[in-house]
């Protein structure tokens, strides 16, 4: 499937990047990713995950390398282009009182309102419309801030679909959620890439879920950065170099460390 | 389909109220005027001369100059509020009215190391707002010299209240040094008022915070972005430097103005924006900015009638009574359900 693929086909491609701020924190990172594919990042906790995503969403600024999304360079994007390419899902949003699910989603349309932010019709019905797909619908007036974590996820997605991007980022999107809440939100992300031509990278500590459910995995190892598709890393032995720790192995029958 | 919920019930009974507010100060204060007279002043039959004088002169400009502190004092509270993410932010959490204090404080504590003192002559209005909005705008001036170098805004919120501390013992420092003259017209400038304000000086102020207001309307978007994080706002694209800086000086031209002219008023800033966010249950600042606007001149104008003392000569320091309506709000609201 890879093979028929052209170089075109790629809308994000990483190169030999590296990330931190006053310091770098990881480097050489060499990836990329083509339309409805959905992506898993893994790695040990502080590796840098996030300042990856973050560093991709175009929130920080990296030290050296390449990150184009559709052949050019994040920095080159002015401020609200990038965001018609690339959606930021935090993993946990901060929550404001009183502020309506519909509001909350409303936000999004950030680049397309006038400077008051006025809606157009058909945001409108986008809005809406995003809502009952996130299974949503009739919560447009209830207050945002007393969702349950599982609800306000689906809110966040919502709020990423109507900003209508090509590319979703999500930070640990699953993270504070019970199991069932967990296989939920992975269906509907898994939904969106195939229905609506969307790329999601998204990063997670579920390694059983990414391995089943992900196109390819970016394995951001403690001795090196590590792409490709679920199979192949675990021929590759990819995920035997994830932690420091040499004594944690990577099980190829039960998908899990032992 | 979800239909836009209005709120002309809320903000009309919120104006009503605010006219109502405004007749009442008018007819009281040290004289009672009748209600007749005042329509017949405006009207313009017969009137006696003393009471127009006491209409226009007087009573009129002192409103105006309440409606226009209360205002421009609530929204610029509502913004720092957002920008900040935190409940007890107020106009003055950056040191914009240490700046100011710092300001006349040199002034008058200044003039008076040199044997000059300055006590109630019209120089000294006119050189005390001057001073005063010097001294908020170097202190925007600074912090807006350095909050290019913070990643977010809560550095810079550290950053405001210890450069608002420093000028706050410089201050103190003047004041021990100074003569109980000049001691003095520094403590009533503190107090606030907003009597005494001539015709050039209320359009002065009213320029100033009718450019302020129209940078603050201009951020509405950016504070709706920003409810749900710095991070979530760049994502979206928000210019954040720009935005700040956008707020902050609205803030300089909102709160240094009022600073200036009415000295330090506090609580209103902290108190009103609570109180729109729990009449109006919305967070859409589309909502919120013009409902704070309104209900900031509102109580601004009805602590005014409050300290005129209706009846008495005298009157008590508008801070005295800000306070007073402020600080049970801040505590109930804040305590009870706290909306950021």
């Amino acid at each position: 499937m890879e093979s028929y693929k052209t170089i075109e086909d790629r809308i994000l491609v990483l190169e030999s990047l590296s990330l931190g701020y006053d310091k770098v924190i990881y480097s050489n990172i060499n990836a990329h990713a083509n339309s409805s594919e959905m992506i898993a990042i893994v790695g040990a906790n502080g590796i840098g995950k996030s300042s990856l995503l973050k560093s991709i969403s175009g929130i920080n600024t990296y030290p050296s390398g390449k990150i184009k999304v559709l052949n050019s360079c994040v920095e080159n994007y002015p401020a609200g282009r990038l965001a018609q390419q690339v959606s930021f899902v935090p993993s946990q949003s901060p929550r404001a009182k009183n502020l309506s699910v519909f509001d909350m989603v409303a936000t999004s349309c950030y680049n397309r309102t006038n400077w008051l932010g006025t809606l157009r019709k058909r945001d409108w019905e986008l809005i809406t419309s995003t809502l009952a797909l996130v299974g949503l619908e009739g919560f447009e007036n209830r207050d945002s801030s007393g969702l349950s974590d599982g609800e306000f996820q689906r809110a966040a997605i919502a709020r990423s679909l109507v900003q209508n991007s090509r590319i979703i980022l999500m930070d640990e999107p699953t993270a504070f959620l019970d199991i069932a809440n967990r296989i939920h939100i992975t269906k509907l992300l898994k939904n969106i890439t195939r229905e609506e031509n969307k790329t999601i990278i998204f990063s997670t500590h579920d390694l059983l879920q990414a391995l089943k459910l992900c196109d390819k995995i970016w394995v951001m190892g403690h001795s090196g950065f590590y792409e490709g598709t679920p199979n192949d890393l675990i021929e590759r032995g990819a995920f035997d170099m994830m932690f420091k720790d040499s004594s944690l192995k990577f099980d190829r029958e039960l998908f899990t460390f032992i | 389909m979800r239909t836009k919920r209005s709120y002309i019930k809320e903000y009309s009974v919120i104006f009503v109220s605010l006219v109502i507010i405004i007749t009442i100060n008018l007819i009281l204060g040290s004289i009672l005027l009748p209600f007749k007279d005042i329509v017949s002043a405006f009207t313009g039959t017969d009137t006696p001369q003393y009471i127009k004088d006491i209409i226009f002169t007087f009573r009129i400009p002192k409103v105006i100059t309440a409606l226009l502190a209360g205002a421009a004092l609530s929204v610029c509270g509502l913004q720092m509020q957002t920008l900040f993410r935190n409940p007890l932010a107020d106009p003055f959490i950056l040191g914009i009215s240490s700046g100011a204090g710092l300001g006349v404080a040199l002034l008058v504590m200044g003039f008076s190391a040199f044997g000059i003192s300055l006590s109630s002559s019209l120089f000294s209005t006119i050189g005390i707002a001057t001073s005063a909005w010097l001294g908020a705008l170097s202190v925007t001036l600074i912090i807006l010299m350095v909050s290019a170098r913070f990643r977010d805004s809560i550095s810079l919120l550290i950053f405001g209240i210890m450069l608002g501390s420093v000028v706050g013992a410089v201050i103190s420092l003047l004041q021990y040094f100074s003569s109980s003259s000049a001691l003095k017209v520094f403590v009533l400038w503190t107090m606030g008022s907003f009597a005494g304000l001539s015709q050039t000086q209320i359009w002065v102020m009213f320029i100033l915070i009718l450019t302020g207001m129209a940078m603050s309307l201009y951020s509405i978007k950016d504070l709706n972005a920003l409810l749900m994080g710095e991070s979530y706002a760049k994502s979206l694209g928000v210019n954040l430097e720009r935005t700040r800086r956008r707020i902050l000086i609205a803030t300089t031209l909102l709160a240094g103005s009022v600073t200036a002219f009415c000295g330090p008023i506090g609580f209103i800033g902290i108190a009103v924006p609570h109180i729109a966010r729990m009449l109006f249950r919305n967070a859409d600042h589309k909502v919120l900015m013009p409902a704070t606007a309104l209900l900031g001149a509102s109580i601004m104008v009805f602590a005014d009638t409050v300290a005129q003392l209706p009846g008495q000569s005298g009157v008590i320091p508008i801070n005295t009574v800000s306070a007073l309506i402020g600080v049970p709000v801040i505590l109930f609201v804040i305590l009870k359900n706290r909306f950021i």
